[in-house]
């Protein structure tokens, strides 16, 4: 026990903190201004110099540590000289436009000057200038401002880990510069904007339009897009969102954000909103009311369940909708439509790899608390950048690496090349070796601890030798026994898997040996989400086999419970997947399709198809926000609020159960609002006033989340199961696909496909899909679909950066601008599905995965030509 | 005094290892090798050396801190970034006895139990680096440097880093920071560099002029030492004397020779016979003195009870025709493009006294400006991250204590006289 005095007051500590923390802990206030609590010790502005007994030297209270005895003043006569003497010499340069600073009401300069500072100036020079032509889309920096507490710089460098920006020149002259000279080229994050204490690096979205006492309201939240569930804070002036800002103190992002969550919110406020529903009159969609749209799809529905039966009706749900929206979707489905065709794209592989090793593993495999992962000695990465797909969850593998933890990847993931990487890199289609000589390898460094029978079984006869590994995939053996020497020595690994393995030829193969490598390390996977409620869409039983709670639809047992709690008999088939609904809709025997909150058209592979098939479609509703691919093909388009409109509840990829909160007031209805209207027009009660109701009644009939209520979410920390009992009792024989790999000679499937290029997913940091399109920040940030090719591709088609070229594969052909990048495989063309009429889907065949059902978007060979 | 630092130097070939070895050089090594690393310390101890750089720390406290963490490797960095304006002396350790330097790092090494050592050395010095360089490559192939020193086994590997002009990098922690590849800025104390310095490993960082006692300290063991000069910091110093004498250059002499005696008896007193006006006594940080206050002991000890500092030992000699609102302005117009801009007294005090000095040397200065000055100064002293900025501060302190009036003159008269 530390004991100290601050200002005559006796503090107690149980470990030594800094004189800082110690003031704070018992309500001494410390003006600072570098020092930020998520920030490494900086002591630069001299604000916070403090007297210490014994110490003739006056000592910045940031940095200096308590020790037992220590009396220290805080607010004597010297220490108010000290303030005002340190403010004063920040405003000598310092512009004083605060007139026309978005920065005043909220400016820590400010604020410190109103209680400390001089009330006039000695200075008689003119400030200093500073250089600007500094010209971002995202971020004004206005660097006269700036005074030079370098929390940006260390932001971007100890938390972030971007090391986009720094302190350039020296003394006066210093300030801060990206390194890219001119625009930023980061990874627009904006955790700088949160740190600086004045207006010197802003965001440009709310630029000018309003003060920050003129906000009406700040509202707590989820962010929309992926699957990490970062806490935002939503402000509010004029029902129009002003700003995204983090909050300290949060669980998953602790006032940390990325490009999407803080810059991505526009979409709510678009012009390109849908207002009214629509409704197909001779080809075209026109403006109908409500009454006249949920009428006719009541009577559509009923027409098609009375003529055709409840199996020719499909749905699928959205993983952007809440936990509420999605119950009520697949109640709907199996209750009124009487059938369980009911999927959503996390069929493409989440929810395949989840259930997968869940299955192996049993309940909560892939449910980790993500900052856990800087706690790991090494994390173990594949199938995708952690970095792009959930950025937050990327910044813990960034601390990790930080903390001295291995990064182990397999590929080359180009968020993670600045933090000391071990990369594997195998050829093309080598990958399942990979992973069996490193399950060999583990097998032969650990042995089988004898703990899980049925996965032992299926490994126990893998052995792969180094020198395949070598001839297959192209990796020496040194570079192997390294990586297997770090793996194999860790002692809390985290594996972090990425839906490129679902996605990939053998899937659920590879699924079985990454499980197994998790098995035999003891490690914790994570289990890597796009969107922001796969996993909440997934928990309320909106899959073709699984009821509420992944309640095994056939267990007459499970479905019994249901029967009873809704009051109805419930279908017994396992129903449609998503791929199976599209190739129902091909051959006619699907009739109708109810779409909520999803874009199938654009989202799931081989698009054109999908659009083709859908057309066959006899009655299409689609619920959404904004006309999509999709929309434009419905009989009836139904507005529904948006994120940020509504309340309700996201299951983020911990399975944490958080709080999405109404934040902006816009006329319409929740999309189980208008779910509940349809079902109340075909006869059945859905009485359910407010998203509240829609939850007690989850919380009363799905074992996951159990009495659970929204005031327990409130405090924070709801991780199912709540109170609730265990996830599968019963668990199946683990079965895997393992389909003939191309014949493997030296050079993995390079060395028989010479020459060959295959276009190939990519995930952009900055996009992902429908919703980011609609926010023109992001757009500007990254604004046009663009093929990412070789080096060595380039040289062999003389093709440069900027060339326009086309693109095409077996399915069709996209024309597009070229970019070069060193990192990308040499057989590979890099693409991704983000841009209208540019997706990368549009021109990728896909095979499905018997066992994960997802699709497997490998060896869509490609030809890129100049085009001008 | 038998020459120590300097011994040799007049020589024009004093910098070959041949002319070294000539008189007696590399011949403490063995002596040290032949000692425990502990009993080296005890020595240095005896001995009562203290850094020259400026600060006078106890050498052997500071090695005795380093040796006994736990932590390794460790590294000793010699600090030859001489950048206090003034100062010169270790320039002629570094041009004319380098072999003295590296004897004397490789027996500290050995004592601290370090096997590598750098020399960082200041931007400045193009001839000092190509000098160094071949004296290090010769100590190579005559073993002693590398795996086996003297075939005793003893490790010590030494490279020259060169900087890249920043005053601010002679403060030990900013010259860490270079060292490592980073900007020049002084980090966080504590922890010290004895502790987490270089890598984070414990780190002893000697003064060129330090590092350069140790093979006479060998030699004559440290109770010989001890005798030579102030009993209480004893030892040869070198003092670099410039401006208004008649033979400026380096001068070793016992440690706690009177400022007087420096200039007058050893430098042949003031310039053409002109007016002694102020004396810098140890590079321009340290307080000026004034004609009437030079008859003080030049030590570590006797300056501060004089109201100066020893510092670099760099004096600055200055005659009745110079203006010492322009030697203050000059000053800070140093300061203020050295400072590194990590804290906002230093990186802003300096340009703000540096412009009302400018002022009032161009005649524009107004009533009250003197004592703006010493507002300004005195919200910085004590107040900055390092002493960069304590220096500043007091350079304007002590010009104005002790030259007041011609500072009044010049804002009186709304003029330089001296122009």
């Amino acid at each position: 026990m530390i004991t100290i005095t601050i200002n005559g007051k006796e503090i107690k500590l149980e470990k030594p903190v800094t004189v800082l923390e110690a003031a704070k802990s018992a309500g001494i206030k410390i003006p600072t201004l570098c020092s930020h609590e998520q920030l490494e010790k900086y002591g630069g502005c001299r604000l916070c110099l403090v007297e210490v007994e014994k110490i003739p030297r006056l000592q910045t209270a940031c940095t200096l540590m308590v020790a037992d005895g220590m009396v220290i003043k805080t607010e004597t006569e010297q220490i108010a000289d000290v303030r005002r003497g340190i403010l004063e010499f920040l405003l000598i340069n310092h512009p004083l436009d605060c007139p026309y600073c978005d920065k005043a009401g909220e400016c820590e300069l400010q604020d410190l000057v109103v209680k400390y500072g001089p009330a006039t100036s000695r200075f008689k020079e003119k400030k200093r200038k500073v250089p600007g032509g500094l010209e971002d889309p995202i971020l004004v920096r206005n660097m006269e401002r700036c005074i030079v507490c370098t929390r940006c710089v260390r932001m971007c460098e100890g938390v972030q880990g971007a090391s986009a920006i720094a302190v350039i020149n020296r003394g006066g002259h210093s300030h801060i510069e990206p390194f890219s000279g001119g625009r930023f080229d980061c990874e627009y994050c904006g955790n700088c904007v949160s740190v600086c204490p004045v207006g010197s690096i802003m965001s440009r979205l709310h630029r000018h339009s309003y003060r920050p006492w003129q906000l009406m309201s700040e509202t707590e939240t989820i962010c929309p897009y992926c699957g990490v569930g970062c806490t935002l804070v939503v402000q509010v002036r004029d029902d129009i969102i002003k700003r995204v800002v983090p909050r300290i103190g949060t669980p998953v992002n602790n006032g940390l954000l990325c490009s999407r969550g803080r810059f991505g919110y526009e979409f709510v406020g678009s012009k390109e909103r849908l207002t009214t529903p629509l409704i197909k009159k001779n080809g075209m969609l026109e403006q109908a009311t409500w009454e006249e749209a949920i009428s006719l799809v009541a009577k559509r529905l009923g027409e098609i369940k009375d003529n055709f039966g409840s199996s020719a009706m499909g749905g699928i749900a959205s993983p952007r909708c809440t936990n509420e929206d999605n119950y009520v979707f697949q109640k709907f489905m199996r209750v009124v439509l009487e059938t369980n065709n009911i999927d959503s794209t996390a069929r493409t592989g989440f929810a395949g790899a989840q259930g997968f090793i869940e299955n192996i593993f049993g309940q909560g495999a892939t449910a980790n608390i993500i900052p856990g992962l800087s706690n790991s000695d090494a994390v173990f990465i594949i199938g995708g950048d952690p970095t792009a797909i959930n950025p937050i969850l990327g910044l813990q593998i960034r601390a990790c690496s930080r903390g001295g933890g291995n990064i182990l990847t397999i590929g080359h993931i180009k968020g993670l090349e600045k933090f000391n990487p071990v990369v594997l890199k195998p050829e093309f289609y080598s990958e399942t070796v990979l992973l069996e000589g490193i399950v060999s390898a583990l097998k032969n460094k650990k042995g089988l601890p004898g703990s899980n029978q049925k996965l032992e079984a299926k490994v126990k006869g893998i052995n792969t030798a180094v020198e395949e590994i070598g001839e297959k995939c192209g990796i020496t053996e040194e570079d192997f026994t390294k990586f297997i020497e770090i793996l194999s020595e860790s002692s809390t690994p985290s594996i972090v898997i990425g839906k490129e393995i679902a996605q990939s030829s053998g899937g659920s193969y590879k699924l079985l040996l990454i499980s197994a490598i998790n098995y035999l390390m003891n490690a914790r996977i994570y289990l890597l989400s796009e969107r922001a409620n796969e996993q909440g869409l997934l928990d309320m039983g909106c899959a073709p086999d699984l009821l509420p709670g992944y309640r095994t639809l056939t267990f007459a047992e499970f479905r019994k419970r249901y029967e009873t709690a809704w009051k109805v008999s419930l279908p017994e088939k396992t129903g449609l997947s998503i791929f199976e609904m599209i190739d129902a809709a091909k051959n006619g025997s699907l009739k109708a399709v109810y779409i909520m909150g999803e874009n199938p058209v654009f989202n799931l592979p081989n698009s054109k198809a999908v659009e083709e098939a859908l057309k066959n479609i006899d009655f299409i509703v689609v619920q959404d926000i904004f006309l999509t691919e999709t929309g434009k093909l419905a009989d009836v388009v139904l507005p529904a609020l948006s994120w940020s409109e509504k309340d309700g509840t996201f299951t983020n990829m911990e399975r944490r159960i958080q709080r999405l909160r109404k934040a902006v007031n816009r006329e319409g209805m929740e999309d189980w609002m208008i779910i509940a209207e349809i079902s109340k027009n075909m006869g059945a009660k859905f009485n359910y006033s407010e998203a509240e109701d829609v939850f007690k009644e989850i919380a009363r009939v799905s074992p996951l989340y159990r009495d659970m209520t929204y005031e327990e979410i409130e405090k924070g920390d709801a991780i199912y199961p709540y109170k609730g009992e265990p996830l599968r009792g019963v668990t199946e024989e683990i079965q895997v696909h393992n389909p003939p790999e191309p014949p493997l000679s030296k050079g993995g499937l390079r060395g028989i496909a010479a020459g060959k290029l295959y276009l190939r997913l990519e995930r952009p940091l900055f996009h992902s899909g429908t919703l980011s399109r609609k926010a023109p920040a992001l757009v500007n940030i990254y604004p046009e679909a663009v093929a990412r090719i070789s080096l060595a591709t380039a040289k062999s088609l003389s093709l440069k950066a900027g060339d326009i070229v086309k693109v095409s594969t077996k399915i069709g052909s996209l024309e597009l601008p070229v970019e070069i990048d060193k990192k990308v495989d040499s057989s590979a063309i890099m693409l991704s599905n983000n841009f209208e009429d540019k997706g990368a889907f549009s021109l990728m065949e896909y095979t499905i995965d018997p066992v994960i059902k997802a699709p497997c978007l490998d060896g869509n060979e490609a030809k890129i030509e100049k085009v001008k | 005094m038998e020459k120590v630092l300097l011994k040799n130097t007049e020589n024009p070939n004093s910098a070959d290892i041949n002319e070294y070895k000539k008189v007696g050089g590399y011949q403490s090594l063995p002596k040290a090798f032949g000692m425990q690393p502990k009993e080296i310390i005890e020595e240095v101890k005896k001995s009562g050396l203290r850094g020259r750089g400026g600060a006078g720390f106890p050498a052997a406290m500071k090695w005795t801190f380093a040796s006994a963490d736990p932590k390794s490797p460790k590294y000793l960095l010699c600090n030859a970034d001489e950048g206090e304006p003034g100062t010169f002396k270790d320039r002629q350790i570094l041009e004319k006895n380098p072999h003295l330097l590296i004897e004397g790092m490789v027996i500290s090494g050995y004592a601290i139990g370090t096997e590598y050592g750098f020399i960082y050395l200041r931007g400045e010095y193009p001839a000092a680096k190509d000098i160094l360089n071949r004296a290090i490559k010769q100590a190579y192939d005559s073993g002693f440097l590398g795996d086996n020193i003297l075939g005793k086994g003893v490790k010590f590997q030494l490279a020259v880093h060169q900087g890249a002009g920043a005053y601010i990098c002679g403060e030990e922690t900013a010259l860490i920071e270079s060292l490592e590849g980073d900007k020049g800025q002084p980090r966080i104390k504590p922890p010290f560099p004895v502790n987490v310095g270089v890598f984070a490993k414990p780190t002893v960082i000697n003064n060129v002029e330090t590092l350069s006692n140790l093979p006479y300290i060998i030699e004559v063991g440290g109770e010989v030492y001890s005798k030579i000069g102030s009993p209480e910091c004893p030892g040869p110093k070198l003092y670099c004397v410039s401006g208004h004498v008649e033979k400026p250059g380096v001068y070793e002499l016992p440690m706690g020779t009177t400022l007087r005696e420096i200039i007058y008896t050893h430098c042949g007193g003031i310039k053409n016979g002109k007016k002694l006006k102020a004396v810098i006594p140890g590079g321009i940080s340290t307080p000026v003195l004034p004609p009437d206050n030079i008859d003080c002991k030049m030590d570590f000890v006797n300056m501060p009870k004089h109201g100066s500092m020893l510092g670099s030992g760099a004096v600055i000699v200055m005659d009745e025709t110079v203006c010492l609102v322009r030697v203050c302005y000059r000053a800070l117009k140093f300061f203020e493009h050295e400072s590194c801009g990590k804290c906002t007294p230093c990186r802003e005090g300096t340009e703000w006294l540096r412009k009302i000095l400018g002022r009032i040397e161009n005649g524009e200065g107004a009533e009250g400006d003197i004592d703006l000055m010493l507002s300004v100064s005195s919200n910085m002293l004590g107040k900055t991250f390092c002493p960069l900025g304590d220096g500043a501060a007091s350079v304007v302190q002590n010009f104005v204590r002790h030259f007041r009036p011609e500072f009044e003159e010049h804002v009186k008269n709304a003029k330089c006289r001296f122009k």
